[in-house]
């Protein structure tokens, strides 16, 4: 089943810039790939995604980036919304996050946990599905205030 | 900190969107969770902004006890769940009563307040008008104070109004012990006329309650109470009854029975139990109790492994024509001790006894009078008993088991204003019994067990009868338990002397299909006839008369057993016979009573007597039972009972009849009818979950 | 006929005598049903084989009634619902049930009747002990040892 959870409260530009910094890097040609490993971080305009090892894959034309999958324990951050998953794939062509693996999203003081995270960063939601608990802090009422 | 986790509220759902950091939109399965109160629903908007849910149904919303549940299709509510709007409401309480309305709003998660309301703990079928219902045009159920309000409430029966009341409070089910009226019962009798009984309960803290409950009638002007206390080691309980009615025209009637049980330290137990009454047909008229006899008892109690205690004081006032409270012992007082020692030494038993007993009359006229019995009238008497005993047995070759018992009583009897006996008489005796048993079993075909036991003893009672006269020994009873006993009279005031010889057998068979059967016969030889027992005592003359008792129990729950009495001309002078049938359709219990003729026992006309009380589930919601007394001595019919009670999952009706025939000075003839309606459901009328609900 | 005495070399009544621990007698009716045990069966010494757990109900009836609607005798109705445990194991090897009555007249005097009463309380006790002594025997030989 889906749902769709706003992610980030501004949409992202999937056209800007990709700066990706990492302790090593290595290329294959063959295959037009690039793996960074060890402390991987990636950051494209508002939001950043920090992972172990992330695999790159380069498109026909020289120079632009097709695809990321970074695995071994994601953090995706866009403003205030943060999220945690196993794995996560970026398509950039598509402008989709998928994140999938007993993903974590926070949001302000709410939390939901779900198996699979698909963020459409065109719309600026993103469907979270597979039994979605969510923990909602709910703002005090008046009554409540000491 | 802390209150803000106590205000997080949990949401599960397939699936969830949040179109911004406001608003969420949980659909597929979804569950809430926020205080205790738990919500189910197809699809939930929340904005958490406004701090509002938008639920699509079907919603289910429970309380944390899981006693009050909410249903609804559509439902507009705060975070808590707290307040809101619910439409198609239907509102469950305790799984027995149910609430439904058009729409419920429900305000601070305390009042649900419901319009258009039906409600009802029958059973809604499709198509069908519940049993009874009650409409009203607003209901307010006060979850806190678990109290229901109508407003132009209506009763409706299949649908049809019978009764309105233009406001109405009912405590739910809930609610234990809701302070207000119990159902009423409907009673029509030929002494008091037709009346009605509205009980009336106050609760009073969770450990006591009292019930006042007026009976109006053509004749009487009632109030019966009843009181209840529980302590933390013990209870109370007071009945009673304060009249003013046509029999007795000029001042009040009214009884008082309180009872109460505590425990005490060390093991100790105190029971007292008061019955005081103004006058004594005053029981027989309002049908409290057919007892004949009013005993006023105060006991305390100690039983241990080799100890027993036990002391009461007894006031009797007697209510039977023929007995008059002066002549009569109306208080007595009993304490006995016994203590078991079981000496290494030599082996065996060491039993120690000590009584001391005492009997008032208050008539002081000391020869017998014009009183109905030839005891002498105001006699009382005190005395003082201990004994001592050594008991062992042994198994000899060949199975045989041998036993040894040696007693000495010593007895003191005080008598006053008793004429015909010494001031004291005292006594020692001296007495000494050897049995023999010799039980033999057979295991036979398919598991079948039969045992035989052939038993015997050979009893010897020093002494002679001391003087004192016999006040408490006159009704002495022969059975399979005192077949082999050294002295068979129920108290220290009289004793068997001589030398006896006890003979019996006794058989029992198992049967692979689990019934069991079991016979005794037995009989008694002395040396010299006792003329302290009575002919219908089996015990008189050198030879008693012969004991056969048969029992057979099977394992579908029939039991019946019978014991008598054969005299040397093979004529019964006694028999008794019970036989118990129960199943989960019935319950029956029959039982027979035969007693010759016996002046001595003030018995100048045989007694015998058929009663039978049956009740049987004709259908799950229809039972049917009955009562039969008929003496057959007599040519006539003692007692008839009729009872029918339907019962549903939400209503319980009760009819009975009772017919007495007995007539004397203080009872007199009189037949009683007794309707009750219970509707179910609501804490007054107890619980409406036993029976399953079919819409067949 | 393959009757052979209880106590007997081929019986099995001997695994019972002195091996039955009884439970502390809730009243005195508990206690003249341990009591007439005892005496049948003998005391239990502290290392028993067997423990009894015990569940006695009395029930009191009245009848006779005469024409006056005095009640003239009463039947005192008692059953004894028991488990024989390993005392060890706590293992349930016998469980059973078994009923007795006794009656006594209420035509005497108030203290004849009170003394009857008793009386017949106790008799109830020992019946049901004897009767309850009668199914153990029977079923001593599937006992074990």
């Amino acid at each position: 089943a889906q749902g769709q959870v706003a992610f980030g409260s501004m949409q992202q530009d999937t056209s800007a810039p990709v700066e990706v910094t990492a302790d090593q890097l290595s290329v294959s040609q063959s295959d037009g790939t690039a793996t960074y490993s060890g402390d991987v971080v990636i950051v494209q305009g508002d939001m950043r995604l920090a992972a172990p090892q992330v695999l790159v894959v380069y498109s026909e034309q020289a120079g632009r980036i097709d695809r990321l999958e970074a695995t071994g324990g994601v953090t995706l951050v866009s403003g205030e919304e943060a999220a945690e998953a196993e794995r996560a794939d970026y398509d950039i062509e598509g402008g989709t996050v998928t994140l999938s693996g007993d993903v974590l999203l926070t949001q302000g003081d709410n939390a939901l946990t779900a198996q699979t995270m698909v963020v459409d960063l065109d719309t600026g939601t993103a469907q979270l599905s597979g039994r979605v608990r969510t923990v909602l802090q709910q703002q005090p009422t008046e009554q409540d205030e000491p | 900190q802390q209150d803000r986790a106590v205000d997080a509220a949990i949401l599960v759902a397939d699936t969830v969107l949040v179109e911004n950091d406001s608003r969420l939109i949980a659909s597929g399965n979804v569950e809430a969770l926020s205080d205790g109160t738990r919500l189910q629903a197809s699809r939930v908007v929340y904005d958490q902004e406004a701090g509002l849910l938008s639920i699509e149904g079907p919603i289910r919303i429970t309380d944390e006890s899981g006693r009050v549940t909410i249903l609804a299709s559509a439902a507009e509510l705060d975070e808590g769940f707290r307040n809101g709007l619910l439409a198609g409401a239907r509102i469950v309480l305790d799984d027995q009563l149910q609430l439904a309305a058009v729409e419920a709003r429900r305000v601070d998660g305390r009042y649900n307040a419901l319009s258009r309301v039906a409600v009802t703990s029958c059973q809604i079928c499709a198509g069908r008008a519940p049993l009874w219902s009650i409409r009203a045009s607003r209901v307010v159920h006060d979850q806190l104070e678990q109290q229901i309000y109508f407003d132009d409430a209506q009763l409706r029966v299949l649908d049809v109004p019978v009764f309105y009341l233009p406001r109405l409070r009912v405590p739910d089910p809930t609610l234990e012990r809701a302070r207000g009226f119990l159902f009423p019962t409907l009673r029509s009798s030929t002494l008091l006329g037709f009346g009605i009984k509205i009980p009336y309960f106050i609760p009073i803290g969770d450990h006591q309650d009292v019930t006042l409950t007026p009976y109006l009638s053509s004749k009487t002007r009632t109030l019966e109470f009843r009181y209840r206390r529980a302590f933390v080691n013990g209870d109370l309980l007071v009945n009673g009854a304060v009249s003013r009615d046509t029999r007795e025209t000029d001042e009040a009637r009214g009884y008082l029975f309180a009872e109460g049980a505590f425990t005490l330290p060390r093991g100790f137990t105190l029971d007292f139990d008061a019955k005081l009454v103004t006058d004594a047909a005053y029981l027989n008229d309002y049908g409290i109790t057919g007892t004949d006899r009013l005993d006023s008892t105060v006991t305390l109690t100690r039983a241990r492994r080799d100890s027993l205690f036990q002391s009461a004081l007894v006031h009797y006032q007697s209510l039977r024509e023929a007995e008059d409270n002066d002549t009569q012992p109306t208080i007595v007082g009993d304490i006995r001790y016994q203590r078991r020692y079981f000496p290494a030494l030599i082996g065996g038993e060491i039993r120690v006894d000590g009584i001391a007993h005492g009997h008032y009359r208050y008539s002081s006229t000391d020869i017998d009078t014009g009183d109905s019995d030839d005891v002498v009238d105001g006699r009382d008497l005190a005395r003082l008993n201990a004994a001592i005993s050594w008991r062992d047995r042994w198994t000899l070759p060949l199975g045989l088991r041998a036993g040894v018992s040696t007693h000495l009583w010593l007895d003191h009897f005080e008598i006053r204003q008793d004429a015909t006996s010494p001031e004291r008489v005292s006594a020692a005796t001296p007495g000494v019994a050897v049995d023999l048993r010799w039980p033999f079993a057979r295991g036979g075909a398919g598991g079948s067990r039969t045992l035989v036991e052939p038993v015997v003893q050979l009893g010897w009672v020093g002494g002679t009868r001391p003087e004192n006269p016999n006040d408490e020994s006159t009704r002495v009873e022969f059975d399979e338990a005192n077949l082999l006993s050294l002295s068979r009279f129920p108290a220290a005031d009289r004793r068997e002397h001589g030398a006896t010889l006890a003979a019996g057998l006794r058989m029992m068979h198992r049967a692979p299909a689990g019934w069991t059967a079991a016979l005794t016969i037995g009989q008694v030889w002395r040396d010299e006839a006792d003329e302290a027992f009575t002919r219908s005592s089996g015990l008189q003359g050198e030879t008693s008369d012969t004991l056969i008792a048969g029992r057979f129990a099977s394992t579908n729950g029939l039991s019946i057993s019978a014991r008598g009495l054969l005299d040397d001309t093979a004529r019964i002078s006694k028999a008794e016979a019970r036989a118990a049938w129960s199943n989960d359709r019935i319950e029956l219990g029959a039982s027979y009573v035969l007693l010759v003729t016996d002046t001595d026992e003030e018995r100048d006309e045989a007694q015998s007597e058929w009663t039978l009380d049956a009740a049987y589930q004709v259908t799950p919601n229809w039972l049917g039972s009955t009562e039969w007394r008929y003496d057959l001595a007599g040519q006539r019919l003692d007692r008839v009972g009729l009872g029918l009670q339907y019962r549903t999952r939400c209503v319980e009706v009760g009819l009975s009849a009772t017919r007495r025939y007995a007539s004397s000075a203080n009872v007199e003839p009189s037949t009683d009818f007794d309707l009750s309606v219970a509707l179910l459901g609501f804490s007054t009328g107890g619980p409406a979950k036993e029976i399953r609900p079919s819409c067949s | 006929c393959g009757f052979a005495p209880v106590y007997g070399a081929g019986g099995a009544g001997g695994k019972l005598l002195g091996e039955v621990a009884l439970p502390e007698p809730a009243g005195p009716i508990g206690y003249v049903f341990n009591r007439r045990f005892e005496e049948r069966l003998g005391r239990a010494g502290p290392d028993a084989s067997y423990a009894l757990r015990l569940a006695l109900a009395t029930d009191e009836e009245a009848l006779g009634g005469t024409s006056a609607g005095a009640t003239t005798r009463y039947r005192l109705a008692g059953e004894v619902r028991f488990t024989l445990v390993d005392a060890v194991t706590e293992r349930i090897l016998v469980s059973d049930a078994t009923q007795a009555f006794t009656g006594y007249s209420a035509t005497g005097s108030t203290v004849a009747t009170l003394a009857a009463r008793r009386d017949a309380e106790q008799r109830l006790a020992v019946l049901l002990a004897d009767q309850m002594v009668d199914l153990l025997l029977l079923t001593a030989p599937e006992l074990p040892r």
